[in-house]
């Protein structure tokens, strides 16, 4: 039994289209579908890490990006621990949409904190050579936007992909922590692995 | 007591002694499986109680002296003192025999004063399935089959099964499957056999769509045939037919109460999650029926042999509401095989008989061991009410309604207390009975033994028979066609092994029929996981989330809504103890299946007390019962044009519309 051992849950948003499911499928099974169909609702799949000397499991949780399937995919933001905007490099509305994804997200997860969150942008399909949204431009909305971290990468040739999670994962037990430090001292920590007791009930 | 439900009748009268002497003179009857109805209890006018030995590899049983007991393999209550085995057993055997040697035809159903049997004879196997009288003689005929089915879907060939294990641990399996189709939530589930599928008011259609998709997936490997997403014991979406399909939700049931206990111990796991396999057996149909779905083939990975499917056309979905079409190609069962898989071809085996004869002899050494099967594990949720009242209809007046619409004919019945045991001879008796070429016998015994079932009752043992040919129309009207009937595991062909991959995600389950080799090859096992596994732990999750629907109040009416086709049944009716209110419905929609079941161009019928009414109506693919609460029924006891019960069929239309059963 390591030291500590808990369960983060990452999501990714971003329009239909983007390869949020061939992110999510490469970084776990590291294999490339590129017939995949629309994700319907959510998804996810479990990776277990090892952080710092710490047994994390990573569930990493895909969502669908067409409007229609905004009612079933919204109740399951609540309680992510990072989100992972993606956009697609060749499709200028999908970096726009950016935006919009964050407010969704805020509003639906109930984030006491936004300015806190930890989210993660992720330009993907960087392969393709016809590029509708410079890196400049996707790290200046970055800066300007709370600077998150940002991420050009490639489902279909793995590129980046395990580096962007690493850094999900980073962010997320690093605000874990700083919310951690934010409790008193002298109160008594009563729900010390909270996640962990919520996994049960899973 | 009469019968009226054949267009020949015929009588029989023999005493016991005759019974056991005919009994005796039939040494072909080397194996005898009887389902026999303990005595019905007047708490539950349906409930089904059973009775099963099985007299399997009867050697002793040839001579005259042989006892019975020595062929009889199982019967239920496991309890019942042998000596009453024996004479059951012995009566039904022998008066089966007696009849369907004179008659020519097999028989079908068998009376014992208040019980009614499903009878199957095959070679030197004899099963029978009684229950009491108030259960449609097509249900009860099903319920056999199905048992029957059951038990050659998870063992193979009766015969060889006998041969290879012992008759304990094979009651052991026959229990498991009595006990899974006893477990129906309501006393309708065993008139109208249906699928249990998820309660659908609650449930987004996406989901069904990503479940549908989710077997789709699985099935760009070529070694997997078709699936079925099950959801806490209840169909979500299947590939397969309706009846298969049940053959595997019995599987799952076991290992669904066996994963709850573990999940106590330890917390679950959505990675990987617990994959377990065992070994089945299709009948020849059902492969054909799998196979000559379309699946898009030139999707399917290219990791296994590909060019032993040859392309057909392609389909986008194939969920529950996508039939097969007719001008499908047809299907070639061995193109797909593979020269080392399988080793016999099914015209050279063709002449032995599938449920009966060993298994063909494939060769094992591709497919790993199947998994042993493991005790009954009763279905923990399948809760049978015993505390209601029975409750008659003192006074019925039966109408119906021909196709043509114009003619009512009206029977009235005065009955009191037994209307349903009345009107069961109603059947065929005028209302388009040559639609079915059925022959009654009735037996009296004059004393065919003491204590059958109740030493009262059967002191004067009274049995009716009724053998029917194959309803060979019947059949042709059911689309898709009835692939796991009776008539398929007993006709002459070999049984075809396969596997059952399931893989389980909390409360959700991949079921899988897949090529016994599909086990060992790692990278098709690999590739479905990969396929499936996101989806299947966000479907988890979306139905997790979905709240039960409040059981709510039943409403002014009840109403069962069955669709032939897919075997689903739509209903309000509770089946919860205190349902005492339920039961005249139950009884009703009991009558009026029977009697469409026997009478081709009954298309509307309504049944009625002094109190209420029952309106039925049926079409090729649905049948549907309604009944109304509360409202005085003006009911003089002659045709009346201001009868509330005829407000009944647009009363049924409108009410229905709500959930999704649409009338017009």
């Amino acid at each position: 039994m390591t030291a500590r051992k808990s369960l983060l849950k990452v999501i990714l948003l971003g329009d239909g289209g983007v390869g949020k499911s061939s992110i999510m499928n490469r970084y776990v099974t590291n294999k490339f579908d590129a017939h995949l169909f629309h994700t319907i609702g959510v998804e996810f799949l479990n990776k277990t890490l090892e952080v710092d000397g710490n047994q994390v499991t990573l569930q990493i949780w895909d969502t669908a990006g067409q409007e229609r399937f905004r009612s079933l995919r919204t109740p399951f933001y609540r309680g992510s621990d990072c989100c992972l905007l993606t956009f697609s490099v060749d499709d200028n509305q999908s970096f726009l949409n950016l935006s919009n994804w964050k407010k969704e997200f805020i509003y639906y997860a109930d984030v006491k904190e936004p300015e806190n969150f930890p989210f993660v942008v992720l330009g993907n399909k960087v392969d393709v050579t016809e590029r509708q949204v410079s890196s400049e431009e996707a790290r200046l909305w970055c800066q300007e936007n709370g600077d998150y971290p940002y991420f050009e990468t490639s489902a279909k040739d793995a590129t980046n992909v395990a580096v962007a999670f690493e850094e999900a994962v980073h962010r997320a037990l690093a605000a874990d922590d700083k919310a951690d430090h934010l409790i008193p001292t002298d109160t008594v920590k009563l729900h010390r692995k909270p996640r962990s007791a919520t996994a049960c009930c899973s | 007591m009469t019968s009226t439900a054949c267009d020949c009748p015929a009588f029989l009268k023999c005493d016991a002694q005759s019974l056991r002497s005919v009994e005796g003179s039939t040494p072909r009857i080397l194996s005898k499986c009887i389902f026999s109805l303990e005595e019905e209890t007047h708490d539950r006018p349906l409930r089904i109680t059973y009775g099963w030995a099985h007299a399997a590899g009867l050697k002793e049983v040839r001579g005259e002296g042989d006892p019975t007991r020595n062929g009889i393999c199982y019967f239920y209550p496991e309890e019942t003192p042998l000596d009453k085995q024996d004479l059951l057993c012995g009566q039904l055997a022998g008066v089966g025999r007696c009849v369907s040697e004179l008659s020519s035809s097999s028989v079908q159903t068998l009376r014992l004063r208040r019980c009614k049997f499903a009878i199957r004879m095959k070679e030197d196997f004899f099963w029978a399935l009684g229950c009491s009288m108030e259960v449609p003689s097509d249900s009860v005929c099903e319920l056999l089959d199905h048992l029957i089915n059951l038990f050659c879907f998870y063992n193979g060939s009766v015969r060889q099964s006998y041969q290879l294990n012992s008759k304990e641990s094979l009651a052991a399996e026959w229990a498991r499957y009595l006990f899974h189709v006893l477990s129906g939530p309501s006393e309708l589930h065993y008139i109208l056999r249906s699928l249990r599928t998820i309660d659908l008011t609650n449930v987004d259609p996406l989901l069904l769509l990503k479940a549908a998709l989710i077997l789709q997936a699985c099935q760009r490997c070529p070694l997997v045939l078709a699936g079925c997403v099950l959801f806490r014991g209840r169909a979500v979406s299947t590939q397969m037919p309706p009846q298969l399909t049940m053959k595997v939700m019995v599987h799952e049931s076991k290992t669904y109460t066996k994963t709850q206990r573990l999940s106590e111990a330890s917390p679950p796991s959505s990675d990987g999650g617990p994959v377990s396999s065992t070994a089945v057996f299709l009948t020849p149909s059902e492969l054909q029926y799998l196979q000559a779905a379309p699946v898009d083939k030139t999707s399917r990975s290219h990791s296994t042999q590909e060019k032993d499917a040859p392309p057909k056309k392609t389909r986008l979905s194939r969920t529950l509401s996508d039939t097969p079409s007719s001008e499908s190609e047809p299907s070639h069962p061995v193109s797909r095989q593979s020269p080392q898989k399988l080793s016999f071809s099914p015209h050279l085996s063709g002449s032995e008989d599938s449920v009966f004869s060993p298994v063909p002899s494939q060769s094992t050494a591709d497919s790993p061991n199947p998994s042993p099967v493991s005790p009954v594990r009763p279905f923990s949720n399948g809760g049978n009410s015993h505390e209601t009242v029975e409750k008659t209809l003192d006074e019925s007046h039966y109408h119906s309604f021909h196709s043509s619409g114009d003619e009512v004919s009206q029977i009235h019945n005065e009955a009191d207390g037994s209307v349903f045991e009345e009107n069961l001879y109603l059947n065929g008796g005028g209302l388009g009975g040559d639609a079915t070429c059925e022959t009654s016998f009735e037996v009296r015994g004059a004393d065919c033994g003491n204590d059958l079932l109740r030493d009262d009752q059967m002191a004067a043992g009274e049995v009716e028979v009724s053998c029917s040919k194959v309803r060979g129309h019947k059949a042709e009207t059911k689309w898709p066609p009835p692939v796991s009937c009776a008539v398929d595991s007993l006709e002459e062909s070999p049984l075809i092994p396969m596997m059952l991959y399931m893989h389980r995600v909390n409360s959700l389950v991949l079921a899988l029929l897949v090529e016994p080799r599909f086990m060992s090859d790692t990278a098709s096992m690999e590739e479905v996981n990969h396929s499936s596994l996101a989806s299947l732990n966000g479907l988890e999750a979306h139905l997790r989330a979905i709240s039960p629907a409040a059981p709510g109040a039943a409403g002014p009416y009840l109403f069962a809504h069955y669709d032939s086709i897919q075997s689903t049944l739509t209903t309000n009716v509770s089946g919860r103890p205190g349902g005492a209110p339920e039961h005249p419905f139950v009884r009703a929609t009991s009558l009026l299946h029977s009697h469409f079941f026997d009478t081709e161009t009954l298309q509307e019928a309504i049944i009625r007390s002094a109190g209420t009414a029952v309106y039925g109506t049926r079409t090729v693919a649905h049948e549907t019962y309604f009944q109304q609460h509360g409202g005085s029924v003006r009911n003089s006891g002659i045709p009346n044009q201001q009868d509330s019960a005829f407000s009944l069929p647009s009363k049924a239309r409108h009410r229905l519309l709500k959930h999704r059963v649409n009338l017009l």
